[in-house]
């Protein structure tokens, strides 16, 4: 459960100042061990990542615009793709992340066709790296094997590191720390993703929220009619001028 | 002979050939089967039901008696980074050389470590202690906590773990280092059980 005076993690994206320009997939890519994605992956279908950069076209020829959105694991407050794990290896813990425990995962995938939001990702294959590129993986994430889902963990090894070593020098762990962030946070260039603790009124992030979710702000969150309580805030781009959304 | 009484047969040389076949194989099935349980105990222990109790050969012996015990060294003064990060690290070999530079000419293990050192390579230990992959133990933490709440310095907490290595010839694992061993000694120091603190 999450309580009062735990951390609830949660992100808020200012699409605003999205410029689409995939630092934070790289980020994301390197830091927590995802193998590369070749084309043959993408027309499959099955390429993994854990966050996405969604673009959508708007307006008709010669007045086009793209926009862009990010979109990763939203750590639902009422999550559907816990429930259906027969073996609980995704689950909430009191921190208010959905958690996958990779070593508990069998693969049956039944939370990938519950997520509405299409984040989750199966291994379909053992996951291979160049030899060049062997020396880069990230310790402090595990190695996913062939069979099990993955998904975005909000960067949980930089959490738990982040929260050691507050404690291990009797620092008090400060909002928006470069070590706490996740990687794709720290990498974007535009400052469109902020990390933080919802349960602390103090932070960035529960002050963007209130700021976003007040009447007339800026303020949504993605499939919100499906209840799902996400942890993920948006808000949208500030430029009224074109109507018109077509599909990507 | 009374009539209709039973007589034997003698067995063809053919049927005690193929008796001969069917026992030879019989006992190799039996032992296949006596080797797989062995295998699947030992696994399931974590460590070897009948041979090598003893952990594994190192490339140079190296005496934990010798430097524990009898030098006094902590543990911490090889293993350096055990009070800072999550790994213990095991030292490379010039830090051995700021003692072995002058002691120890006459063995035959200094002579090996020596000769690895100006050559620049490293020494291949052998590993006792390893959890899986999707794992992530924190030495540093851990450390901490215990020496904390029992007053006690870093070194003594390690036996908690690693039993009396310097006592030991060969280094060997003394706990199971299993999921449910972890969880127990997790829910007596009312420390954290959520998946992700080890999971991630």
């Amino acid at each position: 459960m999450v309580t009062a005076d735990s951390n609830k993690w949660g992100m808020v994206v200012d699409v605003d100042r999205c410029t689409g320009c995939q630092g934070c997939v790289v980020a994301c890519q390197s830091e927590n061990n995802i193998p590369i994605n070749l084309e043959e992956h993408f027309n499959q279908r099955r390429a993994i990542q854990w966050i996405r950069i969604e673009r959508y076209w708007e307006g008709e020829y010669p007045d086009v615009k793209a926009r862009f959105i990010p979109v990763m694991c939203q750590h639902c407050g009422n999550a559907p793709c816990e429930p259906v794990c027969p073996v609980y290896a995704t689950y909430h813990n009191n921190e208010g992340m959905n958690v996958q425990v990779y070593n508990r995962c069998i693969g049956t995938r039944f939370c990938a066709n519950g997520c509405p939001y299409h984040v989750r990702f199966f291994n379909f294959w053992e996951p291979e790296w160049p030899e060049s590129l062997k020396n880069q993986l990230n310790p402090d994430v595990t190695v996913r094997s062939r069979g099990i889902m993955e998904k975005c963990s909000f960067c949980v090894q930089r959490i738990q590191r982040s929260t050691r070593e507050s404690e291990r020098d009797n620092e008090v762990l400060e909002d928006g720390d470069r070590g706490l962030n996740p990687a794709c946070v720290n990498a974007c260039a535009t400052n469109a993703l902020t990390f933080g603790n919802f349960n602390d009124p103090d932070s960035k992030v529960s002050k963007m929220k209130e700021e976003a979710m007040k009447e007339g702000g800026r303020g949504y969150r993605l499939m919100e009619n499906l209840g799902t309580d996400t942890n993920v805030v948006y808000l949208k781009k500030v430029d009224e001028s074109v109507e018109v959304t077509h599909g990507h | 002979m009374i009539p209709g009484d039973f007589q034997p047969q003698k067995p063809t040389g053919t049927q005690l050939a193929k008796l001969g076949v069917l026992g030879v194989v019989l006992l190799g099935v039996f032992i296949g089967i006596v080797l797989v349980l062995t295998f699947v105990i030992s696994s399931w222990l974590g460590r070897p039901v009948i041979f090598g109790h003893d952990g594994p050969d190192q490339p140079i012996e190296f005496p934990h008696e010798t430097h524990v015990k009898e030098l006094g060294m902590d543990c911490t003064f090889c293993h350096r980074n055990v009070e800072k990060e999550a790994a213990a690290s095991v030292p490379a070999a010039g830090l051995c050389m700021t003692c072995h530079s002058a002691v120890g000419d006459e063995l035959e293990g200094i002579t090996k470590m020596r000769n690895l050192y100006e050559d620049g390579r490293s020494i291949h230990w052998v590993r006792v202690h390893r959890v899986p992959d999707h794992v992530h133990f924190v030495h540093e933490a851990h450390i901490r906590y215990f020496s904390e709440k029992e007053g006690i310095e870093a070194q003594e907490v390690c036996a908690t773990c690693h039993g009396d290595v310097a006592s030991m010839d060969k280094v060997q694992q003394n706990r199971s280092l299993k999921m449910g061993d972890c969880v127990n000694c997790h829910k007596q120091n009312n420390a954290p059980t959520d998946c992700a603190t080890c999971h991630y």
